[in-house]
C-alpha cells in the first residue's frame, strides 16, 4: 500500500501552494486512476510519490517506509515511473538497449537479457523498431518503449503519467490488459494518471479525483 | 525610485561600467568601495535582500577556493604566514587573493542590477546600440533555453537512478561514462527544440519584414537621468579620491 499523507507542496518560484493537504490510498492488486483538470497537480502528486520533488509538510509511505530517507535508486526498486513526456526517460542509443539497460542493473546474465529484451519488444510491438534511435521513434512508440522498459524492472508498483495519450485503440486495450494482468497475478500495484473515462471505466477499480 | 523601472539601457551601462572598473582596477579599498556602491545601489533600488544573499552564497565557495588557491601560489612581496622554513602566505599574495575575491563579488552584484529588469526591454536595449535584431533576439532566446536543459537533465538524471542505476556504488569511471550517456539525448533535443522553434518563429513571421517595428519604446525619464548621474558621479569619485 502507498500511503499519502496531508502533502502540501509549492513550485519555488509560485505563492502558491499546487497540492495542499493531500491525502490519498493506493493498493496492491487493483488500478486506482488520479484525474482532474490540466494543471491541478497530477504529475507534481506523481513526483512526489517517487520522491523527484520533495514536499513542504507531509509524507509519502510506501508499505510503510517513509520515502524521505530513500534515494531514487532505493525508491525506483519499489516504484516504477513513466514520465508524462517520454522524451524526458529515454537516453539509449537504441531500442533494445534501452530495455536492457534496467535489465543489466539487475544483475541478469547476458543470455537472460537477451531473452528478457526480446520478450518485451514482442510484447510492445518494438521488434521491428529494435536498432532505431528511441529519439527518432513516434510519439507513441516512445511511450510504448518507456513502458517497456519500466515494465521489465519487476517492481510492485507502477505510477504511469498519462501513459496512453499518444496510443492508438489497440494499444490502448493492450496496455490496459497486461496492467490489469499485472495488478491481479503478480499483485502489483497500479495507478494510473489519466483523463479517459473510457479506460478508467474499464479498467480502473477505484478514481481519485484531484 | 526603485531599480526595476530603471531604463534598461542605463543598467546594461551599470553593468558593463562596473564590471570593466573592476576588471581594471588593482587596488583592494577602490574595490571594496565599488562593491559597497553596487550592493548600496541594490538594496536602494528596492532588491529583496534575502535574493541578494541566496544568489551569492552559491558562489561562497568557489570564491573561496580562488581566495585560497591565489593565497598560496601568488609569491610576491614579504612573507606573512610561515611553517618552519616555508613560507605559505606572502603579503602580495593575500593582496591579490583580496582582489580577485572583491572582483568576483562585484561582477555578481552588477548582474544582479541587470536581472532586475525584463528580458524584452534588454532586447529593445541593445538594438538601440544598432546590433543586429536576429542577433539579439537570438542570444536572448538561448538563454532562456539553458534552465530548460537543466530540468532536462535532471529528469534523466532521474529516470537513469529509477531503473536501478546506483550511482553512489558506482565508481569514476561509471559514473564519467553515465554523464557521457547524458549528454547525447540532451544535445539532441536541443537541436530539436531550436529546429522546431525557427520553424515555428517563421510561421509566426518572424523576418517577415525588412524593418521590425516595436510595440514598446524605452523612454529615458528625469529619474533615470538624475539616478544615473548620481551612480556615475559616485563611481568616479570613488576611483580618484579612494586610493592606499
Ligand atoms: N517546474 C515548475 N515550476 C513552477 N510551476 C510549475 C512547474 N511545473 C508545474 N507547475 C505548475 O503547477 C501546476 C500543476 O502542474 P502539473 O504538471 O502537476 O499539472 P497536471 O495536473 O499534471 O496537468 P496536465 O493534466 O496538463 O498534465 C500548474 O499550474 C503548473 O503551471
Ligand atoms: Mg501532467
Amino acid at each position: 500500500m502507498i500511503e499519502v499523507n496531508k502533502l502540501t507542496f509549492t513550485y519555488a518560484k509560485n505563492a502558491l501552494p499546487v497540492i495542499k493537504e493531500l491525502s490519498a490510498i493506493f493498493n496492491r492488486g487493483e488500478i486506482t486512476a488520479v484525474t482532474g483538470k490540466n494543471g491541478c497537480g497530477k504529475t507534481t502528486l506523481s513526483k512526489l510519490m517517487t520522491g523527484i520533488l520533495h514536499p513542504d509538510c507531509g509524507s509519502v509511505f510506501i508499505d510503510g517506509e517513509d520515502i524521505s530517507g530513500m534515494n531514487l535508486f532505493a525508491i525506483g526498486q519499489r516504484i516504477g515511473y513513466i514520465w508524462q513526456n517520454p522524451n524526458r526517460q529515454l537516453f539509449c542509443p537504441t531500442v533494445a538497449e534501452e530495455i536492457a539497460f534496467g535489465l543489466r542493473n539487475k544483475g541478469l546474465s547476458d543470455v537472460e537479457i537477451s531473452s528478457e529484451t526480446d520478450r518485451y519488444l514482442q510484447m510492445f510491438r518494438l521488434a521491428a523498431k529494435k536498432s532505431a534511435h528511441p529519439l527518432l521513434l513516434s510519439l507513441g512508440e516512445k511511450q510504448r518503449l518507456a513502458l517497456a522498459a519500466v515494465l521489465s524492472l519487476g517492481a510492485p508498483y507502477l505510477l504511469l503519467d498519462e501513459p496512453t495519450g499518444g496510443l492508438d485503440v489497440r494499444c490502448r486495450r493492450l496496455l490496459g490488459v497486461e496492467l490489469q494482468q499485472l495488478a491481479e497475478r503478480q499483485n502489483c500495484g497500479v495507478i494510473v494518471i489519466s483523463h479517459e473515462d473510457d479506460f478508467i471505466r474499464r479498467f480502473c477499480a477505484r478514481k481519485v479525483v484531484m | 525610485m526603485i531599480l526595476t523601472n530603471l531604463d534598461a539601457r542605463v543598467k546594461l551601462l551599470m553593468l558593463v561600467a562596473v564590471s570593466s572598473v573592476a576588471l581594471i582596477i588593482q587596488r583592494p579599498l577602490t574595490l571594496a568601495a565599488v562593491l559597497l556602491l553596487t550592493l548600496i545601489l541594490l538594496l536602494a533600488g528596492g532588491v529583496d535582500r534575502a535574493k541578494v544573499w541566496k544568489q551569492t552564497r552559491a558562489m561562497l565557495s568557489i570564491i573561496g577556493g580562488i581566495f585560497i588557491i591565489q593565497c598560496v601560489f601568488c609569491r610576491a612581496g614579504l612573507p606573512l604566514i610561515t611553517i618552519g622554513d616555508f613560507t605559505l602566505v606572502t603579503t602580495g599574495g593575500l593582496q591579490m587573493a583580496v582582489v580577485v575575491a572583491l572582483r568576483l563579488l562585484i561582477i555578481i552584484s552588477s548582474a544582479l542590477i541587470v536581472l532586475t529588469g525584463e528580458m524584452r526591454d534588454y532586447l529593445l536595449a541593445l538594438r538601440w546600440c544598432r546590433l543586429p535584431y536576429e542577433i539579439v533576439y537570438m542570444t536572448l532566446a538561448a538563454l532562456r533555453f539553458i534552465p530548460l536543459l537543466r530540468d532536462e537533465a535532471v529528469s534523466i538524471y532521474s529516470a537513469m537512478q529509477m531503473r536501478g542505476y546506483n550511482i553512489k556504488s558506482a565508481n569514476w569511471h561509471k559514473r564519467i561514462k553515465l554523464y557521457l550517456a547524458m549528454l547525447l539525448p540532451i544535445t539532441a533535443s536541443a537541436l530539436h527544440k531550436a529546429g522546431q522553434m525557427s520553424i515555428a518563429m517563421e510561421t509566426r513571421a518572424f523576418r517577415c519584414m525588412p524593418n521590425r517595428s516595436e510595440w514598446r519604446s524605452l523612454q529615458f525619464s528625469r529619474g533615470d537621468f538624475i539616478y544615473t548621474a548620481i551612480f556615475f558621479v559616485l563611481l568616479i569619485a570613488i576611483i580618484i579620491f579612494i586610493k592606499q
